[in-house]
C-alpha cells in the first residue's frame, strides 16, 4: 500500500526522488488521519524550505496541521490544482496530490528518511 | 437640571436617554442624523452590508446543503445600499422615538459653544439660537483621517462613508489600512466580486489583536484572493483615466478603479467652541476628561471619540452613561478594564482584555487554553468551521485576562467572556459552567478545559 518508489518522513510526509528533483506529498496514513481536506496553503515557488520545517499548512474539517519537508532546498513548482480541489490529496495522496517539487541540496538528507518497509512498521508502532 | 448635548452618536444619545430618565430637561444638538457615525457612516450600515455579502456566499456554497440553484447569483449594489439604508432609517427612527418619549428635545443644527453654559445652534437655513444649559456633554465623535499622500475627492479617493454609497461594484479597490474598517470593507467588497489589494504600514493585518488572530485572518484573506501588502506606506498617487495609480514605498506602482482610506479617525474637537468655554484639550485634539467624563471646566463633560480614548460605539455609550449620571449627581467612575471589540471580517473577530504578546511583555505568567471551532459538531452543521477560541489566564489566580476569538459568531461568543473577566471569575469557573449543546458557545468551554488539559474534543497531546 505504501508505495516502493518514495522516501518517507516521520512526519508523515514523502519524496520521490529524480536526479536533483524531490516530489513531495502527505502519506495516505496522513490524509487518513486528517480526514477530509479543505484547503492547504502552497509554499511559493522560488522560497527555500528546510528539511524537517513547515512546507505548507493542510486545513481538514478536523485539524489544522503543519506539512513537514523531508528535504531542504528551493521550491521549483508547486500543485496549483490542490488550491481548487484540495481533497485530490485524499484521492490520491502519491500521485495527483503531490504539494511540491523542490530542488535537492543535499542528498544525504534521504539518508535519513525511511524506505516503504520501514515507514510501514513506523505508521504500526505510532497507531498502538 | 436643564442639559444640553451637543452630538446625537452612541455617546451623546444614551447619554441624552439616561440622563432624562434621571430626571434632566435634556436637549441634544445634532448636525447630521441622530445616531451620529455608528448609525449612519459606521457600524450599523457595515455590518447590514456584511448581511448582504455573507448572504451571497452562503448562496454561493448552496449546493453544499442540498440546495440546487437554477439560475445565476448576482449581487445589486444599488439594492444592497437601499436594503442598509432601511436599516439605518429605521434605527434612525427608533432614537427619534425614544427621544420623543422621554421627553428630549433635539435641535437640528451645528453646535458651537460660546460660553461654558451656552451653545449656540445653525441650523441649515442658516438662523441661529442659543440653548442655555447647567450642564453640557460634549460628544462630537471623529471623522476618518486622512493622509497627505491621498487627498479625498470622493469620487477616487474615497472614505469609509462613501464606499458605504457606492452604486456599482467596483472592479478593483485598494484599501489603504488594513485594521478594522479597511479589512470589513476588504471582504465585503471582495464577496461582491472586486478585485480588492490592502496596503497596511504596519506589520501585519489587524494589528492591534492577538498575532494568532491576525495570522489567520491573513491566512482567510489569502484564501479569498485579497491581495495583503504589510511594512508599506503610500508615497503618492495620480488619478489617471485608467484608474487611481498608487506608488508604494517599496518602489512598486499599483492600479486601482478605487481607494479607499481607512488609516484611523481624526476627532471632531476643532470649531465647536472649546476656546470660548476655555476647556483643555491634547496634542491630537482629544478633550481631556477625567474618569467621572469631566473636563477642567467644572459642568462640562466629554464622551466618545472625541475624548480620542478607546474609539468603539459602546465605549463611548459607557461614557455617555457615567457622564450622565455624575451630571445628575449619582457619582461614577468609567473603568477601561474590560472593553470587548469585535471586527465583522470574514471570519469575524473579537477581543477582551490581554493579547498573548502583551502578557509576556508585562512579564505575567500566564496559561493558554485554545479550541478550534472544528472540533463542534454546531460549527460542522453550520458548514462554519474556521477559526478557533484562545483564552489567556494568569498562572497564580487562573483569572480570565484576555480572550480572543476568531470564527463564526465571534462578536457574540466573545460578551461570556467579558463577563467572566468583568467579574473576576477563573478559567475553572467557566469550565465547570454548563454550556448549551449543540452551541458555538461551547467552544469557550472547551478552551478553558484546554487550558488545564481537559478538553473533551481534542485528541491527547
Amino acid at each position: 500500500m505504501n508505495p516502493e518508489d518514495v522516501r518517507y518522513h516521520k512526519e508523515h510526509t514523502w519524496v520521490r526522488v529524480s536526479g536533483k528533483k524531490g516530489t513531495v506529498g502527505i502519506t495516505d496514513y496522513a490524509q487518513d488521519a486528517l480526514g477530509d481536506i479543505v484547503y492547504i496553503d502552497l509554499p511559493e515557488v522560488d522560497s527555500d524550505v528546510e528539511a524537517n520545517s513547515e512546507i505548507s499548512e493542510i486545513e481538514s474539517t478536523k485539524a489544522t496541521s503543519s506539512v513537514i519537508s523531508p528535504v531542504s532546498g528551493k521550491v521549483l513548482e508547486v500543485n496549483e490544482d490542490l488550491l481548487e480541489t484540495p481533497e485530490i490529496i485524499n484521492e490520491e495522496p502519491y500521485d495527483k496530490g503531490w504539494i511540491a517539487v523542490i530542488e535537492i541540496e543535499n542528498d544525504s538528507e534521504l539518508d535519513d528518511l525511511m524506505d516503504a518497509a520501514e515507514y510501514g512498521k513506523y505508521v504500526e508502532e505510532e497507531s498502538k | 437640571m436643564k442639559l444640553a448635548i451637543l452630538g446625537a452618536g452612541p455617546g451623546g444619545y444614551v447619554a441624552a436617554i439616561r440622563a432624562a430618565q434621571l430626571g434632566a430637561e435634556v436637549t441634544v444638538i445634532e448636525d447630521t442624523e441622530v445616531g451620529g457615525t455608528c448609525l449612519n457612516r459606521g457600524c450599523i450600515p457595515t455590518k447590514a452590508m456584511v448581511a448582504s455579502s455573507e448572504a451571497l456566499s452562503k448562496a454561493r456554497e448552496l449546493d453544499k446543503f442540498g440546495i440546487e440553484l437554477r439560475g445565476e447569483l448576482v449581487p445589486n449594489l444599488a439594492r444592497i445600499i437601499e436594503r442598509k439604508n432601511k436599516v439605518v432609517s429605521t434605527q434612525v427612527k427608533g432614537i427619534r422615538g425614544l427621544f420623543k418619549s422621554w421627553g428630549i428635545t433635539l435641535k437640528e443644527g451645528r453646535g458651537r459653544l460660546t460660553s461654558q453654559k451656552q451653545i449656540e445652534v445653525t441650523t441649515k437655513d442658516g438662523s441661529t439660537e442659543t440653548v442655555e444649559a447647567d450642564a453640557i456633554i460634549i460628544a462630537t465623535g471623529s471623522r476618518p483621517a486622512a493622509i497627505p499622500a491621498l487627498p479625498f475627492d470622493g469620487k477616487n479617493i474615497i472614505t469609509s462613508t462613501e464606499a458605504l454609497e457606492l452604486t456599482e461594484i467596483p472592479s478593483s479597490l485598494l484599501i489603504v489600512g488594513a485594521g478594522a474598517i479597511g479589512c470589513e470593507f476588504a471582504c465585503i467588497y471582495r464577496e461582491l466580486g472586486s478585485e480588492v489589494t490592502l496596503v497596511e504600514m504596519l506589520p501585519r493585518a489587524v494589528a492591534t489583536e492577538d498575532i494568532e488572530i491576525s495570522e489567520l485572518l491573513e491566512k482567510e484573506l489569502k484564501k479569498k484572493k485579497i491581495k495583503l501588502l504589510t511594512g508599506i506606506k503610500i508615497d503618492k498617487a495620480e488619478i489617471k483615466s485608467d484608474g487611481v495609480h498608487i506608488f508604494l514605498s517599496d518602489g512598486r506602482e499599483l492600479i486601482a478603479g478605487r481607494v479607499l482610506v481607512s488609516v484611523g479617525r481624526a476627532l471632531n474637537s476643532g470649531d465647536i467652541g472649546l476656546e470660548a468655554a476655555g476647556i483643555n484639550s491634547g496634542s491630537r485634539g482629544e478633550i481631556l476628561v477625567n474618569n467621572k467624563m469631566e473636563t477642567n471646566i467644572p459642568g462640562i463633560y466629554a464622551v466618545g471619540d472625541v475624548t480620542g480614548g478607546i474609539l468603539l460605539a459602546h465605549m463611548a455609550s459607557r461614557e455617555g452613561l457615567v457622564a450622565a449620571k455624575n451630571i445628575m449627581g449619582i457619582s461614577n467612575a468609567i473603568n477601561y478594564n474590560v472593553v470587548p471589540a469585535a471586527i465583522f471580517t470574514s471570519p469575524e473577530i473579537a477581543s477582551v482584555g490581554i493579547r498573548e504578546h502583551q502578557a509576556a511583555e508585562k512579564g505575567i505568567k500566564y496559561k493558554i487554553g485554545r479550541f478550534q471551532f472544528r472540533a463542534l459538531g454546531k460549527a460542522h452543521a453550520m458548514g462554519e468551521i474556521t477559526g478557533f477560541i484562545k483564552l489567556i489566564a494568569e498562572e497564580s489566580s487562573d483569572k480570565l485576562i484576555g480572550a480572543h476569538i476568531i470564527g463564526p459568531h465571534a462578536s457574540d461568543l466573545i460578551s461570556e467572556a467579558a463577563l467572566a473577566m468583568k467579574n473576576g471569575l477563573t478559567i475553572r469557573d467557566i469550565a465547570e459552567t454548563i454550556h448549551t449543546h449543540p452551541t458555538l458557545a461551547e467552544g469557550l468551554m472547551e478552551a478553558a478545559e484546554d487550558l488545564h488539559g481537559e478538553a473533551i474534543h481534542v485528541p491527547k497531546k
